[in-house]
């Protein structure tokens, strides 16, 4: 499993471009965010400039990780080791990462523009510019330090733009998420502490070969799990998640529901591949919670009067697809063929979710700024007043409900085979019944939509482009379905 | 030479927990941040005596300089009369509640001690030989029971930060303080202190939205909202 | 040689139609019908070009990869291409109709948007050349048709709409475990492979047999196979063109073809005859047939009757694909042409009744053959049609049928057939001489409940020349059934390349 990771195999000398590269996809968001919260951009050209810098450094990644398979680096600073490694799966969340990213940024100029200017606006870009760094750091980070600096520094970035908005509901739904994310944080720090007194070492690479299975393995594991499941709003640590998205601003949900929540997924993943590799409980036991939040965010969602709230319902359900898959890619007795076919399932469904949530939030974002209306009811009757933005909120329902031709179908066509050729009949189960639940609740929301009898609004039009880099991130989740092969092979040349 | 260090250390350990669950149980809010000053400054002093001084220096800065100040704010100090928080807070848990949440902070407390327990062989610093662990997991376990009985956000958040200096005793007693864990150990610090500084803003601003009740949680919002 | 860009253009023509209608504005109306008409002839002729070609010997072949085993692939066979025709014929008839029909009215941009695609997914079905293929042009199926189903959004169409999801969605579910087991078990499975599944046959037959059970129960669905019909009579809200495609070609069809294609491109007709679900099929389809005539008997208004026509008639391809011969086959397979053609025959002309006089109840009809003689004489054929009276092409599918339960041996089949016709006759021929020999409004008794002057002719010429000519095309396909390329020389050409290696 290891391998998978990128944390064993063999390395090549990163490039000198690697370098610069790498620098300017950890360090640029951060200062780009910086500079925009002294010169805020009013327009969308500004931003596409800083875009296009990023977004190139993370094409000359590609361009080396394609060659080298893994690239490594490691510094020593007074004893304190830093480890990073760029392999498949890192660096297929990392253009992720930036392409999200670059579409949240694009799109926040309009909104900024046509929604009332807020006091806290101008906090939102080093914010963002923070979260993706920070994002960038997880994905790359291969030893316990960094990935805590990672990771605290997207929670609380991620916390702080969520509270941008300033409701008082959302104050205290992020407050909690504050607390309960800082006291998780000390578990994870206590896991740490475990594994620095046992194994006396915070490096992944070579905790992967000094750690054997025993209870303190277990215990680390159980106390990091136990904060970053917090982090990840998995089952039925979710409370706090939709409360928080139902007044943020739409760039910061979609950022929030489309990545921050998979970093603590992914971290969680890759540590349980290390210290909990072929156990047979704690990967059962997050399929199980995983079964449970798929059929409970689907209810939440489907009884769910506004449309936000169905929306980040929705995260819950689909995050627990990925849970479900936790037991196939860690559990003992899984067929080498099922555990590929369930490793390149995961990222699928992680990846189209991502594309496919960040694009129906701004969807919804578009159609609640148009309309000013916030329940499913009020937006009744919008198939005919605004059709671009329900075309939106559709092809990336599309994903989410698994039907085809999107990713989600493909990441669940591989999921199902996984979990057939392994005999995880509850796993199928489970996927099943997601489907038809998401079904259900998606086509609520289109059921008022396609009203015809709903009263007519004045509409407030949207700026340009807001509901074009919506579609393009739902496009995209659709195209990833038949054109999985791409990405899966980048996952599959990168751990060669 | 061992006699003294041990008395110090002893003296100092009975310090910590005196300030810390001050610091955690008196609900005269602003007492209770000002034991928060003397617990920061044991901490910084329990450092030196781990023979880590970098950490109690950065304890100083960050905990003294910096996190008590966000405290203040949360109160209230620096803005006029009328913005100032209730000086205390007379919130009472509901007992079913509260048992509930207590078992809840019992399991942490449980999994923290199996990790103890597991640990025990290898850890640096002997909980046997260095009371200050033992305050350590003292203050654990007392910020985890008034996490559970406390609904006030200022007084969570207080809660949180004695947590997590308990939680940082414990690494340096399981890891030794090497600079791997110094490391750890200062992202924490600020870490809690950027919490600290959010969760300040945030009851400023629930405190001017919304009130008092505000401050004890969603109920005690929908209360003010009927 | 192969020609890959073929069945990859003429899915593009629809799915292009589709995306350059949606990006129209609602009001370009001109350029809309143009695009729409432009799309439908390069498509007829695009097919046209793919049964030269099958002739010919030559195949047209596109596939790329999609995940590790897995491919896409499009892939015009003598079977396909069968289906491809009739959607793309009727595609034609089809939207020159709704251009009528919808004239004037609210939200044309969308209707026209999900109708290409829609037909764009059938076109999948029919090139489709695996199953992994099919689901996914299946399940596109699903989506665009509900918006259409919706499209007046009143309370009715909207519940409709519900339950046609409800039904289909999870009939996709179960679907989709089927084709999920089946590749764990066999891999990728070409449609155009020589061998079918028997190898498994020794070890895995119950398995087999589950996934027969589970593929067939996702197509009945959509197939209205009794007792998982009871969405298409609902789904008559819709409008009339879209009942007309919903029935003849698009989502009915579909379910059929499915069928179709497990038992003869996956299964093989051996394979599905050993393991005995054919006659567990049959015993299905014959009592769909039996039981869809009778509820249509008791049926007062026009399109519910139809509906309820289309489930027993629909049967009659399934009836013929589980009959074990030749002859079956030739039926089953010129049914499913027929039966489009009459039914959308059918249809068009019940649309034009309630557009032109307001006519929904049966009762209402009396003499509108005065007023209407040439909508109410293709109503006429397409009822001769569907009872199976000659010359009309309805009656070479009951013959070929009836020769197939013989030689299969299965002479309650016949029977069958027999109080089928019977019932069939029970519920059109009234209707037709309500129309012909009853004396209404057009002799000056009474009125029509909402008379419409919609034309210079009986009605608007967009939606009468579609239903004319749907009706002269099934007359001819039963005159003319033995010249080649007639829909029973290419059945029969099908089915010898099944019997016949």
């Amino acid at each position: 499993m290891n391998w998978r990771f990128g944390l064993t195999g063999s390395t090549f000398d990163p490039l000198m471009t690697s370098h610069w590269a790498l620098a300017a996809a950890l360090l640029l968001p951060l200062v780009f965010g910086a500079l925009a919260a002294i010169f805020p951009p009013r327009r969308m050209w500004p931003v596409a400039l800083a875009c296009a810098v990023i977004l190139t450094a993370g094409i000359f990644l590609l361009i080396d990780t394609r060659q080298a398979g893994v690239l490594r680096w490691q510094w020593e600073f007074s004893g304190i080791g830093v480890a990073l490694r760029l392999n498949g799966v890192s660096m297929l969340l990392l253009l992720l990462t930036q392409w999200l990213g670059a579409a949240a940024a694009l799109y926040t100029p309009g909104l900024l523009r046509i929604s009332d200017p807020e006091r806290f606006a101008r906090w939102l870009w080093p914010l963002m510019g923070a979260v993706i760094s920070a994002l960038s750091l997880a994905w790359v980070a291969t030893d316990l330090l960094t990935l805590y600096i990672a990771l605290e520094t997207m929670g609380l970035a991620a916390v702080a733009m969520l509270l941008l908005s300033g409701q008082a509901d959302a104050l205290l739904a992020g407050m909690r998420y504050l607390l309960l994310t800082l006291v998780g944080s000390l578990a994870y720090l206590l896991g740490v502490a475990l594994i620095l007194g046992y194994w006396g070492r915070l490096d992944l690479a070579g905790l992967a070969e000094v750690v054997e299975p025993g209870p303190v393995a277990w215990v680390a594991a159980a106390l990091m799990g136990a904060g970053l499941a917090l982090k990840a709003a998995l089952f039925p640590l979710h409370a706090w998640l939709s409360p928080v998205h139902s007044s943020a601003w739409t760039p910061v949900s979609a950022l929030h529901a489309g990545l921050v929540v998979k970093a603590s997924l992914f971290v969680l993943l890759e540590l349980w591949s290390i210290l909990l590799f072929e156990t047979f409980w704690a990967p059962r036991v997050i399929a199980w919670m995983g079964m449970l939040a798929v059929v409970w965010g689907g209810l939440i969602a489907w009884r769910a009067e506004s449309l936000k709230t169905l929306v980040a319902s929705s995260t819950v359900a689909q995050l627990g697809y990925l849970m479900v898959v936790f037991p196939l890619l860690l559990g003992p007795d899984i067929s080498p063929l099922a555990r590929a076919l369930a490793w390149d399932g995961f990222w699928l469904q992680l990846m189209g979710h991502a594309l496919a949530k960040a694009a129906m939030f701004m969807a919804a974002g578009n159609l609640i700024l148009a309309t000013g209306e916030k329940t499913l009811e009020g937006l009744a009757g919008t198939s005919r007043r605004l059709p671009l933005s329900l075309l939106v909120f559709g092809v990336a329902s599309v994903t989410l409900m698994g039907l085809p031709p999107s990713a989600g179908f493909t990441a669940k066509w591989l999921l199902l085979q996984s979990m057939v050729i392994s005999g995880q009949w509850w796993a199928v189960a489970a996927l099943l019944v997601g489907t038809l639940l998401t079904a259900a609740y998606i086509f609520r929301f289109f059921r008022y939509s396609f009203m015809e009898t709903a009263p007519r609004h004045r509409y407030q039009p949207l700026a340009p482009g807001m509901d074009v880099i919506a579609l393009g991130l739902a496009l995209a989740a659709f195209a990833l379905g038949l054109l999985a092969h791409f990405p899966l092979d980048l996952l599959h040349g990168g751990s060669a | 030479m061992i006699a003294s260090v041990d008395l110090i250390e002893v003296v100092l350990a009975l310090c910590l927990v005196t300030a810390a669950l001050f610091c955690l149980f008196d609900r005269h809010l602003l007492r209770a941040c000002s034991f928060f000053v003397a617990f920061t400054l044991c901490m910084a002093l329990a450092w030196l005596t781990l023979a880590a001084p970098w950490l109690a220096l950065m304890e100083g800065i960050i905990g003294a300089l910096l996190t008590t100040p966000c405290f203040f704010y949360a109160l209230g100090v620096f803005t006029p009369a009328s913005e100032k928080l209730p000086s205390h807070d007379h919130f009472k848990e509901p007992l079913s509640r509260g048992v509930m949440r207590t078992l809840l902070a019992l399991a942490w407390c449980l999994m923290v001690g199996a990790v103890v327990r597991f640990i025990f062989p290898a850890m640096v610093y002997s909980p046997t030989e260095h009371p200050l662990l033992l305050a350590g997991v003292v203050m654990v376990a007392a910020a985890m029971g008034a996490f559970a009985w406390h609904r006030h956000l200022v007084r969570r958040l207080l809660a949180f930060n004695v947590l997590g200096s308990g939680v940082f005793l414990l690494l340096a007693g399981l890891a030794g303080t090497d600079p791997q864990g110094q490391a750890l150990i200062t992202t924490a610090l600020v870490v809690a202190w950027l919490g600290s500084l959010l969760g300040a803003l945030v009851i400023r601003r629930l405190y001017r939205l919304e009130g008092e009740n505000a401050l004890l949680g969603s109920r005690g919002l929908k209360e003010t909202r009927q | 040689m192969n020609a890959a860009w073929l069945p990859l253009t003429a899915l593009a023509a629809s799915l292009l139609a589709a995306v350059i209608i949606f990006s129209l504005p609602e009001e370009a109306r001109r350029v809309r019908t143009s695009v729409n008409l432009t799309a439908a002839v390069i498509k007829i002729s695009l097919v046209a070009l793919m049964v030269k070609r099958i002739t010919n010997g030559d195949e047209a072949v596109f596939s790329f990869q999609v995940v590790g085993n897995i491919d896409f692939v499009l892939r015009a066979d003598a079977l396909g291409v069968m289906f491809a025709g009739l959607s793309s014929v009727l595609w034609l008839c089809t939207t020159v109709y709704a251009i009528g029909y919808l004239e004037g009215t609210a939200n044309r941009k969308r209707f026209f948007g999900f109708f290409s695609l829609c037909v764009a997914s059938t076109l999948g079905i029919a090139l489709a050349g695996n199953l992994f293929t099919f689901l996914i042009f299946y399940e596109m199926l699903t989506l665009s048709t509900y918006p259409l189903v919706v499209h007046s959004g009143t309370d009715k169409a909207l519940n409709a709409g519900r339950i046609y999801l409800r039904y289909t969605l999870t009939a996709g579910v179960v679907l989709l475990f089927g084709v999920v087991l089946l590749y764990s078990l066999t891999g990728d499975h070409s449609f155009a492979s020589e061998r079918g599944l028997g190898d498994y046959l020794d070890d895995h037959r119950v398995l087999l047999t589950l996934i027969f059970a589970l593929l067939v129960g996702g197509f009945a669905v959509k197939a209205a196979m009794v007792p998982l019909h009871g969405w298409l009579p609902r789904a008559m809200v819709a409008p009339a063109p879209v009942s007309a495609l919903l029935h003849a070609v698009a989502v009915v069809k579909a379910g059929a073809f499915g069928i179709l294609r497990i038992i003869y491109d996956l299964y093989g007709i051996e394979l599905s005859v050993e393991l005995g679900v054919t006659t567990a099929l049959a015993v299905a389809s014959c009592i769909t047939i039996i039981y869809g005539s009778m509820r249509a008997i008791a049926q007062q208004e026009l399109k519910p009757r139809l509906a309820f026509s289309t489930i027993s008639q629909v049967s009659y391809v399934i009836l013929g694909v589980s009959l074990f011969g030749p002859f079956g086959t030739i039926g089953a397979l010129a049914h499913l042409l027929h039966q489009g053609l009459m039914k959308v025959t059918l249809f068009f002309c019940a649309g034009i009744y309630a557009e032109e006089l307001g006519i929904h109840r049966i009762d209402e009809m009396d003499g509108a053959g005065k007023r209407m003689p040439l909508t109410s004489l293709a109503f006429t054929i397409g009822a001769f049609g569907m009872i199976g009276l000659p010359p009309v092409a309805g009656f070479i599918t009951k013959w070929y049928l009836g020769i197939g339960a013989i030689q299969a041996d299965m002479y309650w089949v016949v029977a069958v057939l027999v109080a089928s016709s019977t019932l069939n006759a029970i519920y059109f021929l009234p209707i037709v001489h309500r129309l012909w020999f009853r004396v209404g409004p057009a002799h000056g008794h009474g009125h029509w409940p909402d008379e419409q002057r919609l034309g210079r002719l009986e009605t608007h010429g967009w939606l009468l020349w579609p239903a004319v000519f749907t009706a002269a095309i099934s007359l001819a396909a039963g005159l003319f059934a033995g010249l080649p390329f007639s829909p029973l020389d290419w059945a029969t050409r099908v089915a010898v390349g099944e019997y016949l290696p």
